[in-house]
C-alpha cells in the first residue's frame, strides 16, 4: 500500500525534519503514528497524502512510485486517500453537507447518490440536524466530525487522520474510532497520528514512532496478545 | 415572494445557515473586485464596438468608392484651349461627338454617354452654389465611359486615341485620387483593427490578473481541493465559469451601450449628404451581427484567459 525508502524531507535550506524514513504499510493495516511534538508527524502525514514531495528517497503508493508520476495520475491517487487534517480545513463558505459532499462531487458521483450518502453519514456522526450549518458557526467537535465525515464519505483505500479525536469528548471519540475500525475491516488502510496513549492502548494497533527525525515500528504487547487470541 | 425569500436567506446567513443554491466550491462570486471587473469588460467591449463600427463604416465607404468607379472613365473636353482662349459650345459639342465615336470604336469600351449641359451643371452646382446663374459660364464637355476591361493597357490606348483627336482632351481614370483615398481608409481600418486587438489583449491581461488575485485569495481552499484529488480541470472549470459569467455580464452591457452610441451617431450624421462621398453611418446586417457576436468573443477570451492562468498556477503545486 505505502512504501517509504530512505525518504528525507527538508523545508527550504533548513535541516532535514525527516531522515531516512523506511517503512511499509500493508493493505488493510491499521497504524498509529506517534511521537513527541515537533517530531515530524504532520510532515510525514503530508508526504503520505501527497501534499509534499520528498527531498530524497523513494515513495511507492498503491504499488506505483510517485516520484515521477504525472499530475493526472497523482490526482487519481489522491482521490483514493481520505485525510482528516489537524486543523480540519473545512471550506468556511460551504455548509456541513456540501463540505462532506465535496469528495463525491470531485469523483463526479450523481447528485441523488450524494444526497442520500451524505445525509446518512451526517446523521451517523450526530450532525443530522446541523447539515446546513456553516463551519465558522460550528463548535470544534462539530467541525471535527464534519472533517472526519468528509474524509470517509468516498470510502478511501487509505485514511490518514491527524489527531482526529483531539476536540471530541470520550463517547464521540470512541464512536469515531469504532468507525475507523469498521472501515479498516472493510479493507481501508488506516494511519492515525495521535498523542493519546489511552486511545493507542485501547485499540492496540502497531505504532509508527517518530523520534529525532527517524522512525521505528512498535508492536504493542496487547496487540500481539489479541492477534494470538484471534481477535483480528 | 422573492423579497421574502431574500429576507429569509439574509436571516439564515446571520444564523450561519448556508444558502441552498450551491454554485461554486470556491466563493468566487463573493470576491472583492467582481463589480470592477464587470465594469472593465463593459468598457473594453464598448470601445471594441466603437472601433469595429468605425472599421466597418470605413470599409463600406471604400467599397462604395471602388465599386462605383471601377471600370469607369471620364473624358473631359476643356472649355479653355491651351493658351487661354475659350472654346465655343459648338466646338465642344463637335469634339464630344468625335471623341464619343472614337471611343465606341474601341473594343475595350462598353458604353459611352455624352453628358448634357444640364447634367454638367448639376455636377458643378454643389461646388459653386445653387443660386449661381450658369449664363455665360464656360462649361467643359464631359463624356462618361464604361469599360469592358479596365486594364492599364486599354486605358493608355484610349488616351493615345484621344490625343490624336485633340491635345487638350483629358481622360480621367480616377485612379490617382482613388488610390490615395483607399490607402487612407486602409490605414484607418488597420488602426481600428489594432485598437480592437489591444482591447482584447488588455481584457486578457485584466482577466488573468483578476484570476491570479482570486487564486491568491482562496489559496488554502484551492490547495485543499487539490489535495482531495480534484483534477486541474475540475478546479479550472470553476474559475472559467466565474470569468465567463463576469465577462458575459460586462460584454452585454458594453455591447448594448456601444450599439446605442453607434445608433445615435448614425441618426445625428444622417445619410452622409447628397454627394455620395461621405459614408452612410448605418451599418449593414452582416456588421450588426458581427457586433452582436462580440459578447461571445469576450466570453471566449475571458474563459480561455482564466483557464490558462489557473493551469499555470496549479502547475506549481506538487
Amino acid at each position: 500500500m505505502i512504501k517509504f525508502e530512505h525518504v528525507g524531507l527538508r523545508y527550504g535550506v533548513g535541516p532535514e525534519v525527516l531522515s531516512d524514513i523506511d517503512f511499509t504499510l500493508e493493505p488493510g493495516s491499521f497504524h498509529f503514528l506517534t511521537g513527541p511534538s515537533g517530531a515530524g508527524k504532520t510532515s510525514l502525514m503530508s508526504l503520505m497524502y501527497l501534499g509534499r514531495k520528498p527531498t530524497r528517497g523513494l515513495v511507492t503508493m498503491f504499488g506505483r512510485s510517485i516520484n515521477k508520476m504525472e499530475r493526472p495520475q497523482l490526482s487519481a491517487i489522491r482521490q483514493r486517500i481520505g485525510v482528516v487534517f489537524q486543523e480540519f480545513r473545512l471550506l468556511p463558505h460551504l455548509s456541513a453537507f456540501d463540505n462532506v459532499a465535496l469528495p463525491l462531487r470531485i469523483l463526479g458521483r450523481p447528485e441523488k447518490e450524494i444526497r442520500s450518502n451524505v445525509t446518512e453519514l451526517l446523521e451517523w456522526v450526530g450532525l443530522g440536524d446541523h447539515k446546513m450549518m456553516l463551519p465558522p458557526t460550528m463548535s470544534g467537535g462539530q467541525q471535527q466530525r464534519t472533517a472526519i465525515a468528509r474524509a470517509v464519505i468516498a470510502r478511501p483505500k487509505l485514511l490518514l487522520a491527524d489527531e482526529p479525536t483531539g476536540n471530541l469528548d470520550d463517547e464521540i471519540g470512541f464512536r469515531l474510532m469504532t468507525l475507523f475500525e469498521q472501515l479498516n475491516r472493510m479493507g481501508t488502510t488506516i494511519v492515525i497520528a495521535t498523542h493519546s496513549q489511552t486511545i493507542m492502548d485501547q485499540f492496540g494497533h502497531p505504532r509508527l514512532v517518530l523520534e529525532h527525525g527517524g522512525l521505528r515500528v512498535e508492536e504493542p504487547k496487547n496487540w500481539i496478545r489479541r492477534k494470538i487470541e484471534g481477535v483480528f | 415572494m422573492n423579497i421574502l425569500n431574500s429576507l429569509f436567506r439574509t436571516k439564515d446567513k446571520q444564523l450561519g445557515v448556508a444558502e441552498r443554491g450551491r454554485r461554486y466550491d470556491l466563493p468566487l462570486n463573493k470576491s472583492a473586485g467582481t463589480g470592477f471587473l464587470i465594469l472593465l469588460v463593459a468598457l473594453m467591449t464598448f470601445l471594441a464596438v466603437m472601433a469595429l463600427g468605425a472599421s466597418f463604416t470605413l470599409g463600406e465607404m471604400a467599397q462604395r468608392w471602388a465599386s462605383g468607379l471601377e471600370n469607369r472613365l471620364t473624358v473631359e473636353i476643356p472649355a479653355e484651349i491651351t493658351g487661354g482662349a475659350l472654346r465655343s459650345p459648338s466646338d465642344i459639342a463637335y469634339l464630344s461627338e468625335k471623341t464619343a465615336e472614337a471611343l465606341k470604336a474601341d473594343p475595350a469600351v462598353e458604353t459611352v454617354e455624352i453628358m448634357g449641359e444640364a447634367d454638367v451643371q448639376a455636377l458643378i452646382s454643389p461646388w459653386l452654389g445653387e443660386d449661381l446663374s450658369f449664363e455665360g459660364l464656360p462649361l467643359p464637355g464631359l463624356i462618361s465611359v464604361k469599360m469592358r476591361i479596365g486594364t492599364p493597357e486599354a486605358i493608355e490606348r484610349l488616351r493615345h486615341t484621344l490625343k490624336g483627336i485633340n491635345q487638350d482632351i483629358h481622360l480621367d481614370a480616377h485612379e490617382s485620387w482613388l488610390k490615395d483615398l483607399l490607402r487612407l481608409t486602409g490605414a484607418l481600418k488597420f488602426a481600428a483593427a489594432a485598437i480592437t486587438l489591444i482591447i482584447a489583449l488588455t481584457t486578457i491581461a485584466a482577466i488573468a490578473g483578476a484570476v491570479r488575485s482570486r487564486m491568491a485569495e482562496h489559496k488554502a481552499d484551492v490547495e485543499l481541493l487539490h489535495l482531495m484529488g480534484a483534477s486541474d480541470l475540475y478546479i479550472t472549470r470553476q474559475f472559467q465559469r466565474h470569468a465567463l459569467i463576469l465577462a458575459l455580464r460586462g460584454a452585454l452591457a458594453g455591447t448594448a451601450a456601444g450599439g446605442l452610441a453607434l445608433l445615435l451617431i448614425g441618426l445625428s450624421a444622417g445619410n452622409g449628404g447628397d454627394t455620395g462621398l461621405l459614408p452612410n453611418l448605418h451599418l449593414g446586417t452582416k456588421h450588426v451581427l458581427t457586433l452582436i457576436l462580440l459578447p461571445c468573443a469576450a466570453c471566449l477570451i475571458a474563459s480561455l484567459a482564466a483557464r490558462f492562468t489557473v493551469l499555470r498556477v496549479l502547475a506549481l503545486m506538487p
